[in-house]
């Protein structure tokens, strides 16, 4: 009991320090995630918004596969994105493995089907009538598409808070693909698991501490929208 | 000059004919009025005149040309037809911005646009409410600043469905009035729909009456499914709805749906004696004024609408919540259709 007081005495007060290698593993680690949740959205959102609008042959089976893709575990990611980036692989001269790219490259695979089922079901939940109301006001159908986004506004930024929160956690595709190099691919869940291994707990509970707080100001954030959706 | 012709136009959903009408003429500047029961084919009709569904199979011009149901075309033929839809919506926005959305669409500069919308907010009483919420707005303003985001367009048509229908008594005055109006003043064909043939009564230039998607001549007004049994070789006995029982001439016995006359039903403000044959008791629900004279709406156990001149109206005195007599003599009723 005493060595875990201990270690979560020491590990609040290295967080309240903003240690220096504290800090540094913690601005990786958002650099990578807000990276890979920037482009994931830029691709994500757009591609919700076709596939809830769309009517084409196929579009039950693209939501049930895209359905199924939410639940990928992040080291089969890893170990695909490693075998096309890996020095063998087909983009190997391009040399991304263990970088932060490599890392983003995978955490956008990861996040990607999250986005675009959530923008979906976001617009899938916006009454009919705006459709209608848009269209015999005169509007063509880029600018009814634009509504329908406008109405689901706090839906799609719920999608991308949850998203954020998917990568800012995960540890498979940051170990397998960035290699947790120090100052350079060390994110917080990579970080945590070394000192893990190395028996060092105090930066590792710091680390988690500042985690869980990443993790409840995103979920705090994601109920307000939710709350203002519902207005 | 016609607006809007039409000739077979069918809408089928699946397997079901929700609208099949033979022929439809509306005449530009005019109110028309689509009657009919809920499930009529009132809304489908209306949308297909928005532009916002094409039909099944048949013909339809608008502005004498031959409506083609392609997307691209629709989208220019909306910017002349407005739908008001029955629970019409707010973009979660400010009110002005809800007026500019038409407005800008259609690339009206900024200055002009304000003006507009400031006119239009005039007409229906709303310019207080410029720049609220438009969520906070209660359902009759909902109703009036949809109809000024109509108006602001300036639109040949506007197509209101039940328009009246989701506001209370004082809004659906309001409503009844600036639809008049906007008519009057501003030449717009307007057509909404109603199923309350008597709320409809004192607005509509011209009445079209629908049921099972077919436009009919006979108004729906006083029709009610009922039996029939024989009572003699002379007479039968009809119920409507298990409430009323009525003596009429001899028909077949069934199932049937029959009408009652408004003009032929008879009121009268004596209680004394026994109610006589085919004599009713019931409560006076609404007064209304039209071309034809006052429709008195009673409430005897069924809904019942008739009709009386301005001088018995008078005589009578009536006032919503008054009770009289109503006499629906065997002439007033007759059998439109027997069941299978």
């Amino acid at each position: 009991m005493g060595f875990l007081t201990d270690s979560l005495v020491s590990a609040v007060l290295l967080a309240i320090s903003l240690d220096r290698e504290l800090m540094e593993i913690v601005m990786v680690s958002l650099r990578v995630s807000a990276s890979s949740t920037l482009i994931a959205s830029i691709l994500g959102i757009p591609l919700g918004i076709v596939v809830a609008f769309e009517t084409f042959p196929g579009k039950r089976f693209v939501i049930t596969i895209l359905n199924t893709l939410l639940a990928l575990p992040t080291v089969a990611i890893g170990l695909f994105v490693y075998a096309l980036i890996a020095r063998r692989g087909i983009f190997g001269p391009l040399d991304l493995l263990y970088s932060q790219k490599a890392i983003i490259i995978g955490q956008v695979i990861l996040i990607i089907p999250v986005i675009i089922t959530f923008t979906i079901a976001a617009i899938n939940h916006i009454d009919d009538r705006y459709h209608k109301t848009a269209m015999t006001l005169g509007a063509n159908r880029r600018q009814t598409a634009l509504v329908i986004f406008r109405e689901a506004r706090y839906g799609i930024v719920a999608a991308v808070i949850a998203a954020f929160g998917r990568v800012v956690s995960e540890v498979g595709i940051s170990m397998m693909l960035g290699g947790n190099a120090r100052g350079f691919t060390r994110t917080i869940t990579t970080a945590m698991a070394l000192e893990y291994d190395k028996g060092e707990f105090v930066l590792a509970v710091a680390l988690g501490i500042i985690l869980i707080s990443i993790s409840f100001g995103l979920n705090l954030l994601f109920h307000l929208m939710q709350g203002r959706g519902k207005k | 000059m016609m607006i809007y012709s039409a000739a077979n136009l069918v809408r089928r959903f699946g397997e079901r004919t929700v609208l099949n009408v033979d022929r439809l003429e509306v005449e530009k500047g005019y109110i028309y009025a689509l009657l009919g029961p809920n499930g009529s084919g009132k809304t489908t009709l209306l949308n297909i005149m928005g532009f916002l569904d094409q039909p099944t199979s048949g013909e339809m011009r608008f502005r004498e040309r031959e409506v083609n149901f392609q997307e691209r075309t629709l989208h220019k033929l909306r910017q002349s037809v407005v739908m008001v839809q029955q629970n019409p919506i707010l973009f979660s926005t400010s009110v002005y911005k809800n007026l500019e959305f038409g407005l800008k669409i259609r690339n009206i500069p900024v200055r002009l646009r304000q003006r507009v919308i400031e006119e239009s907010l005039d007409l229906v009483g709303m310019r207080h409410l410029i720049n609220d919420p438009a969520h906070k707005l209660s359902g009759g303003e909902t109703q009036r600043v949809v109809l000024a985001r109509a108006l602001a367009l300036s639109p040949e048509v506007i197509l209101c469905d039940e328009p009246t229908a989701s506001v209370d008594l004082e809004n659906q005055v309001t409503i009844t009035r600036l639809l008049k109006d906007i008519n009057a003043e501003k030449g717009i064909t307007l057509v909404f729909t109603s199923h309350d043939e008597n709320q409809a009564a004192s607005l509509p230039h011209f009445k079209l009456f629908l049921e099972q998607g077919r436009i009919s001549d006979i108004s729906y007004e006083n029709t009610f499914p009922a039996s029939i049994t024989p009572l003699s070789d002379q007479q039968s006995c009809c119920r409507i709805l298990n409430e009323l029982e009525l003596n009429i001439a001899r028909e077949a016995e069934g199932l049937c749906r029959l009408k009652i006359e408004p003009c032929r039903i008879k009121l009268s403000r004596l209680f004394e004696e026994e109610l006589p044959q085919n004599c009713v008791e019931g409560r006076v629900q609404k007064v209304s004024e039209d071309v034809r004279g006052i429709n008195i709406g009673l409430d005897c156990g069924v809904s019942l609408t008739a009709l009386i001149s301005n001088a018995e109206y008078r005589e009578l005195n009536l006032l919503v919540g008054d009770s009289v007599r109503i006499k629906i003599p065997p002439e007033a009723v007759s059998v439109l259709d027997y069941r299978n």
